[in-house]
């Protein structure tokens, strides 16, 4: 039990010296993203005549179901609302307007948050924010903790569960591999109606607010994803308010903040912990010796 | 930036030849607002407007007959996953005549030819403008705005013709030329009794079908903006309600609107019928549009029951005795009007008296032959 | 290590009624978590895309580094703060830690859908900073190494020199043996090294676990829901320690028919009604803030939970603890320290499952029965390897009247089971 101070300070430092380096590649990581000159999708809702080809595209792409593309014409799906599954990334949804009673449709799939809480949660980096846009999503690093489903704002990821080797985390992935080829993703190129508008996220937004300009008529003025959550790549427009719709009602903070200041906070620089660890040491050097205390309860 | 600059020459184009039309023929200057949403455009930054639906103007002064249109257009330039639309050109054409003519959906009609869609809005998935949708949004779009709204269905093969595919599908349409149209025959109510908020009369009895039938108005004399939604709106159960200054609008281009009680009573009003007046048209006059007595422009009034007021040559020789129910007979076909009808009122029973002197009468021995018609 | 010396191995049957019906229940939940790991999740547990954690992850995991923190607390008072008589609960304590981290990342792996992956986090190539899950993980990990270091001069005191293992694997003997000398020879040296190490690392992931919610905040019940809740958990997990330390003596001694450590167990049970104290006023003061009083008060099933969490697991011991009379008896000491155990895993099913809100849910999660088994199952099989280990090791103190080996008299045995109930 007798170590000297200096050998005391030599162990504990060499024992942090490697957590040290994983706290300076964790800060080191460039987030900046210039969030304006990412990709995104501008979805006219308005637009957007819920025939949902999209979700025959995204399938069809991603190889998740191979339903001939008639089947699609079915509209008794709409009768309940339709979340992303495993099997399928995109779904569209119908609303009706309570001013106008009229219907109209959303899509829905992963927003691509300009600040991914699912990223940020992500144990082992397997999601990340790509500089084109799209948070994608890296199978081979996955353990499976589920840990972004809980963490997404708009709970979109979804799980293989009926996998039992290996499952994956699935969801939208933006077409990355079409953004590469210099392609737009799938949905967007057979939109029929070009509801889905693929672009820089700074053209979409002057777009989007030039659309309600012109034809305030018939937008709510409202563009959501423009600041939801920190912003999101994919953003909408609507002929009223989202409230009804499924697209949650959320903040404009982004996630990943609330948690990163109080991680980065309890390992700033490893101050606390060594603080601590320094702390500790000192009170048992100080209150060495077998404390005589009768036992008194 | 590419697509930027494409816009960009593209406005210079058409704001080009359109400045040049306007020198020639002196029609309206393209205004800048049209296609910017600021005031000093520049290259950097061109504040250009989304879309030019319905902004790039319609210039006055070009007209075009349907005529002159295709009666059918095949649509393939983009059939991929669907064949082509055989788009019967035609028949959208006459409907269109509801609305706003040709510009319903060729936004873009500048004197001379009208453009076809593709000429302007790109291919799809080619790198084109953000702010104009490319060819398959604009002909979806332009299709859909209506057929969604009156179908709530966006079945493909609806239009397209389903691939691998052979042969058109038939559009069917009864050519009635009710609306001044070919539309498909409409019921036209009899009479609408509305309740209105004025309280003197808060009753207005609206004939529609004497506004049709006797007063030759067409759908569109009075409809002038109504949209295909209104009609076709399969789901919507009621329809929009006109405000009141639409409605006297519409009543308005005939009927003056300063008299309320003249449509505004505290019951239901009798339909009208020519007798009422003093004047109970015969068959020959019942058939007559309302305007062929009444001139046009003018309100409607009492007229000069003579016939010569309006038949200014009839005479003896060529006026056809028959179509009165009776046919003279050789001798009396060569007698004087006046000299049965006295002082030419035609409206009175006929004297014998100034010919004969037996008292006969114009009911028992007639001057010719009776005609049942 | 003199101040060990008194502890030595158990000696008692391995196999009693109570064993045997662990071992049948372990069995069952050893069974349920192979076919999960070979059949996958969605034909052993409830879990879906709206509830993506269960049990597994509130109970077996959040639930279970709770109550390990006995082994850093106790090494925190005796150790650190050298309250030296609380030494005999040392051992104890730290084997609860060792083995309730082991069961941890058992637990953990069954609910990872990629088990195999686990390690990934090691790899720098993949380390994360932002990320919660982690630091718990980095800490959970080398933690358990520590408690492993920390268990190793136990293992030294009773192999050194007597290293006989059997079969072919008696080549290693010499090695083996000489390896333990080593490791007690130098190891003893530095072990404070280690302790102070294991305090830090507790507290941080400890805390950290509490983190791993807030992520949700659009999610999370506004009871539950709190930017404090690392500082929460921290001090819940603290405020645990003893209550867990006392409850496992109590147990084991009955189990073992050895007298529990009475006079030990009342005198550390004083901190106990502080610590709550302190966790309460926190909390409260969190509630006050964050204005989420009315939610207690509403009326719904989740304030019925809250309260009920709140007067169970803390007002409730905490009061009774205060009573001396209530501390001098083992009953008294076990049922306080019972609320205060269930109580903290009740908070963790709460922030974890109750607490959690999915946006769009279409049925409520509860858990299927091969979760349960597999969760029941391992808190069995848990027990009977502590039961294995503390007749194998030095652990357990002695008792202070009768000898090593000798079975305790039939007299003593009653009047202790007596004062149990």
């Amino acid at each position: 039990m007798t170590v000297d101070r200096r050998e005391f300070l030599k162990i504990a430092g060499a024992g942090s010296a490697f957590l040290l380096a994983g706290e300076a590649r964790a800060t080191d990581e460039p987030q900046a993203i210039d969030c304006g000159q990412t990709y995104g999708v501008l979805v006219d809702t308005v637009v957007c005549i819920g025939c949902r080809k999209c979700e025959w595209a995204c399938n069809t792409e991603h190889k998740l179901t191979d339903l001939p593309l008639p089947s699609y014409e079915d509209k008794s799906v709409f009768q309940r609302h339709r979340r992303p599954e495993h099997n399928a990334y995109t779904v569209v949804n119908r609303f009706f307007d309570p001013n106008t009673t009229k219907p109209y449709s959303i899509k829905v799939q992963c927003m691509h948050c300009n600040h991914p809480a699912c990223a940020s949660a992500c144990i082992v980096g397997a999601l990340r924010k790509e500089k084109q846009g799209p948070v994608s999503y890296d199978a081979w690093k996955c353990i499976g903790c589920r840990y972004c489903m809980v963490a997404c704002p708009f709970q979109v990821p979804a799980y293989e569960y009926k996998e039992p080797l290996k499952p994956q985390v699935r969801k939208c992935t933006f077409c990355a591999h079409r953004l590469e080829e210099g392609k737009k993703p799938a949905c967007v190129s057979i939109c029929p109606n070009e509801a889905l508008t693929f672009g820089t996220r700074q053209e979409l937004m002057d777009m989007a607010h030039g659309r309600i300009t012109a034809s305030p008529e018939k937008y709510n003025n409202y563009v959501y994803g423009e600041s939801e959550v920190g912003g999101t790549s994919w953003m909408y427009l609507a002929p009223t308010t989202f409230d009804q719709t499924e697209l949650p009602k959320l903040p404009d903070e982004p996630i990943p903040p609330i948690t990163e200041t109080i991680q980065h906070g309890i390992f700033k620089s490893f101050i606390p912990p060594l603080a601590l660890y320094g702390i500790l040491g000192l009170i048992m050097h100080s209150l060495k010796g077998p404390e005589q205390e009768e036992i008194n309860v | 930036m590419r697509t930027s600059l494409i816009i960009f020459l593209l406005c210079i184009v058409l704001a080009s030849a359109a400045a040049a039309q306007t020198q020639e023929r002196d029609l309206p200057k393209l205004k800048c607002s049209e296609c910017h949403t600021c005031a000093t455009p520049t290259p950097e930054n061109m504040c250009l407007k989304p879309c030019p639906t319905l902004r790039i103007a319609h210039q006055k002064g070009t007209t075009h007959q349907l005529t002159e249109a295709p009666s059918m257009v095949i649509l393939d330039e983009i059939a991929d996953l669907y064949g082509p639309v055989h788009f019967n050109h035609k028949i959208h054409a006459g409907m269109a005549e509801m609305q706003s003519n040709c510009q319903t959906c060729h936004h873009f009609s500048p004197a001379g030819k009208i453009p076809p869609c593709k000429e302007c809005h790109g291919a799809p998935n080619s790198p084109n403008t953000l702010k104009q949708p490319g060819l398959k949004g604009a002909y979806h779009r332009q299709c859909l705005s209506c057929h969604r709204e009156w179908s709530h269905d966006t079945q493909c093969t609806i239009c397209h013709v389903p691939q691998p595919g052979k042969g058109m599908t038939s559009v069917s349409s009864d050519s009635s030329d009710i609306m001044g149209v070919p539309h498909p025959m409409i019921t036209v109510p009899t009479t609408k009794v509305y309740r209105t908020p004025y309280p003197p009369g808060p009753i207005v009895t609206f004939f529609h079908k004497e506004h049709v039938e006797l007063f030759g108005l067409k759908c569109v004399s009075c409809h002038k903006h109504e949209n295909c939604s209104n009609c076709h709106d399969l789901q919507t159960t009621e329809r929009r309600k006109r405000t009141q200054a639409e409605v006297h609008a519409m009543c308005g281009d005939c009927h003056k609107t300063d008299d309320c009680a003249k449509c505004h009573d505290s019951k239901q009003k009798p339909a009208f019928t020519h007798a009422k007046t003093g004047w109970p048209l015969n068959r020959f006059h019942d058939q007559l549009d309302c305007r062929a007595c009444h001139p046009t422009g003018k309100q409607i009034g009492r007229l000069n029951n003579q016939c010569v007021a309006c038949h200014a040559g009839w005479n003896q020789g060529n006026f056809t005795h028959a179509v009165t129910g009776l046919d003279l007979d050789e001798t009396h076909r060569e007698v004087e009007c006046a000299d049965c009808h006295a002082d030419r009122k035609y409206s009175d029973p006929p004297t014998c008296a100034g010919c004969h002197d037996d008292n006969r009468s114009y009911k028992d021995a007639p001057p010719g032959k009776l005609i049942r018609h | 290590m003199s101040k060990h010396n008194h502890a030595a191995p158990v000696r008692a049957p391995f196999l009693s009624a109570g064993t045997k019906v662990l071992a049948v229940i372990a069995g069952l939940g050893i069974a349920s978590y192979i076919y999960r790991l070979f059949f996958g999740l969605a034909s052993t547990t409830n879990l879906d895309n709206q509830y993506p954690w269960g049990i597994w992850i509130s109970i077996d995991v959040a639930s279970g580094v709770a109550l390990a923190a006995g082994g850093f607390t106790t090494a925190a008072l005796a150790d650190i703060f050298h309250k030296e008589r609380y030494h005999v609960i040392v051992r104890p304590a730290l084997l609860t830690a060792m083995l309730g981290y082991t069961f941890v990342v058992i637990g953990l792996l069954a609910d990872l859908g990629r088990y195999y992956n686990v390690w990934h986090p090691m790899l720098p190539s993949m380390w994360q900073g932002n990320s919660v899950l982690f630091e718990v993980g980095m800490c959970v990990m080398i933690y358990l190494t520590v408690l492993y270091i920390e268990f190793l001069p136990i293992v030294a005191e009773r192999f050194k020199g007597r290293v006989n293992l059997p079969g072919v694997l008696r080549i290693l003997n010499r090695f083996v043996d000489s390896w333990l000398t080593v490791c007690d020879k130098y190891l003893t040296r530095f072990i404070s090294l280690f302790i102070i190490a294991g305090v830090v690392l507790s507290c941080l992931h400890q805390s950290s676990l509490g983190t791993l919610m807030v992520i949700a905040p659009t999610k999370m019940h506004p009871l539950w829901y709190s930017p404090i809740s690392p500082l929460m958990f921290l001090l819940s997990a603290i405020a645990v320690g003893f209550p867990m330390v006392i409850f496992e003596s109590i147990i084991s001694s009955r189990s073992f028919r050895i007298p529990p450590e009475t006079p030990v167990l009342s005198s550390i049970a004083r901190y106990t009604p502080i610590l709550l104290a302190i966790y309460l006023g926190v909390k409260i003061g969190d509630l006050t803030i964050r204005e989420a009083w009315p939610y207690v008060f509403d009326g719904s099933l989740k304030s019925l939970l809250f309260i009920a969490e709140i007067l169970l697991g803390v007002v409730a011991p905490a009061v009774l603890l205060t009573i001396p009379r209530v501390r001098r008896s083992v009953a008294g000491l076990l049922i306080s320290s019972s609320l205060v155990i269930g109580g903290v895993v009740f908070n963790r099913i709460n922030v974890f499952l109750v607490a959690y809100q999915p946006l769009y849910p279409v049925k409520t999660y509860f858990p299927s029965i091969f979760e349960i088994m597999v969760t029941i199952g391992l808190v069995a099989a848990l027990v009977l390897v502590y039961r294995f280990i503390v007749m194998n090791f030095p652990v357990i103190a002695k008792p202070p009247t009768t000898p090593a080996g000798v079975r305790p008299a039939e007299g003593w045995l009653a009047e202790s089971l007596r004062e149990v109930e």
